[in-house]
């Protein structure tokens, strides 16, 4: 075998890849023939006892009522041997023994069933994403009893999370750019790339931190999409655990408060809906956030909201494979030190290369062939696998964390200013780009259907 | 001498951004708790919050991506251009900022 086939087959990023893309192909056979249903385990939403209303109650299945399906222990049981073979296999060609990997897998998978439980329940599940209840279930153990010896085979983050991300590929439309002319692309594409400028230097030169990984992993997730762009950034600056943990701790808090308030601002302003719901789709980190805080102001501000975060969410790959490359040639190198190109094509992560791919597949290819409610069926297929080597990761990163970590890595309160400062410019800048395109007085007010 | 803290020490550590930090860190997490416990902000009609959804659920997200939602004016090669020269300039700019 050569050189470059072992590595095809022997790096955990190529890993990533296939095992990213042989779930996709699965999805797509699944869902487009109709010959078999590939749909992981997915909790319904449940209550302890809250009045839910509206078109939400509907949906709300007692816990009791799950746990006692039949499909819902085969779902169980099919999500559980997919992944876990894909990963045995994976660990296996990575140099892990299948008698150490596979009862640790488990002990990690069972562990994310209950995050999942966790984060179905209904306030829960509106407010917190599933990555904090994983770190909050993970950290929980590693910080009282400790982390089982036996467990620590399946602990393998970067390999969840690079499988996760190509499995998002697919989701990223890249013909989305479009989708809003040049008000989308001003405001989301003009602004986002700035605002991780801004943060870069004022990470950097003002709050003068070393931890560059950390500051991109946070200016990513404040300009892009919040936990998504994180983990991208993260993985491709190849930061610490502790850093993304704290990233996304900031980012999902802030969320909570974003959604809520920044529409009752808008509102007190007397902002126009598409304006609102415009700079809402800029500035609210995760995508679930910006659709409800858009509703509050009215269809077309959700509409406008939705389409702008799509937008960002395009981004995500490129400002992933930019970091790739940046901390490649520049942050990584030795002082007089020259990379050349197969120097930095050592060092790119390969799984952003599988994001990529997927996501062109998805736009240029299915999109087109199959269309839209296809791909809507389909994401909703991947999604969930997606989600579950998300949680597998965010567990894993817990169990591996230990809250002094944490507290070091605040260094007087410095991530939180920069959280917060950026934020803060990241909002100024877009309610400026909205005004420019979308208050009418320089361009066109554009129609929503 | 090691193991004695002296007051250069303390006062380091107990700088005002840290200080400061500590206090917005509890105000943001107890409004955060606040609107949780009091379930401010939720669309009932909406089976998703900011934690748990997906492009999916998004109603119409389907009628979004058949490109009706708004009507573009230019071909779609003019963004892209756009798109890419814009994160040139940005690229550059990096490198610059980061000398």
């Amino acid at each position: 075998m050569t050189k470059n086939s072992s590595k095809l087959l022997h790096t955990e990023d190529w890993l990533a890849v296939w095992i990213g893309f042989i779930i996709i192909a699965a999805g797509l056979v699944a869902v487009l023939t109709g010959w078999f249903d590939f749909s992981a385990l997915k909790f319904k939403t449940w209550t302890w006892g809250e009045t839910v209303t509206g078109a939400a109650a509907a949906k709300v299945v007692p816990l009791g009522q799950q746990l006692a399906s039949g499909a819902f222990w085969l779902k169980g049981l099919l999500t559980l041997c997919v992944l876990g073979v894909m990963f045995a296999v994976g660990a296996k060609l990575t140099g892990e023994k299948f008698s150490k990997f596979i009862p640790a897998f488990i002990g990690v998978f069972l562990l994310s069933v209950v995050v999942r439980l966790i984060s179905a329940e209904f306030t829960l599940n509106r407010y917190l994403e599933w990555a904090f209840w994983a770190l909050i279930v993970g950290m929980l153990i590693s910080n009282t009893i400790g982390t089982p010896k036996w467990l620590k085979p399946a602990v393998r983050t970067e390999f969840y999370i690079k499988t996760g991300l190509v499995i998002m590929g697919f989701s990223v439309l890249f013909s989305n750019i479009a989708k809003f002319g040049l008000y989308g692309l001003g405001i989301a594409w003009v602004v986002t790339p700035v605002v991780i400028l801004f943060m870069w230097w004022f990470g950097t030169r003002v709050l003068k931190m070393d931890n560059k990984p950390l500051i991109i992993t946070m200016a990513s997730a404040t300009s892009v999409c919040g936990t998504s762009a994180a983990i991208a950034s993260g993985a491709a600056s190849g930061c610490k655990k502790d850093d993304l943990t704290m990233t996304i701790s900031i980012s999902i808090i802030f969320t909570v408060l974003m959604m809520v308030l920044e529409p009752v601002i808008i509102k007190a302003c007397g902002m126009t809906p598409i304006m609102g719901g415009a700079l809402i789709g800029g500035t609210v980190d995760s995508t679930g956030a910006v659709a409800v805080a858009g509703s509050v102001l009215g269809g077309e501000a959700e509409k406008a909201a939705v389409l702008v975060k799509m937008i960002q969410n395009i981004l995500i790959g490129f400002i992933a494979f930019f970091v790739a490359l940046f901390f490649a040639t520049r942050v990584d190198k030795k002082n007089g030190q020259k990379v050349g190109a197969g120097e930095i094509w050592t060092r790119f992560p390969k799984f952003i290369i599988g994001f990529f791919v997927a996501s062109l597949i998805a736009s240029f290819v299915v999109l087109p062939l199959a269309g839209a409610d296809q791909v809507k069926a389909v994401n909703g297929v991947l999604d969930q696998y997606k989600n579950w080597c998300f949680v597998l990761a965010f567990v894993s990163i817990g169990l591996d964390t230990n809250f002094r970590d944490i507290a070091r890595q605040m260094k007087g309160g410095k991530p939180l200013w920069l959280y917060i400062v950026g934020q803060v410019f990241n909002i100024v800048l877009t309610f400026a780009m909205v005004w420019f395109l979308l208050s009418g007085a320089v361009f066109p007010i554009p129609t929503l259907d | 001498m090691k193991g004695l803290v002296t007051a250069e020490d303390a006062r380091r550590r107990l700088s005002v951004g840290s200080v400061a930090a500590v206090l917005v860190g509890a105000l943001v997490l107890a409004a955060a708790v606040y609107i949780m416990i009091h379930g401010l902000g939720l669309n009932p009609d909406l089976d998703f919050g900011a934690g748990a959804y997906y492009y999916a659920d998004i109603p119409d997200y389907q009628k979004t991506l058949n490109w009706d939602t708004f009507t573009a004016r230019l071909p779609f090669w003019v963004y892209l251009l756009l798109f890419l020269a814009w994160g040139a300039l940005m690229w550059r700019l990096w490198k610059r900022i980061d000398r």
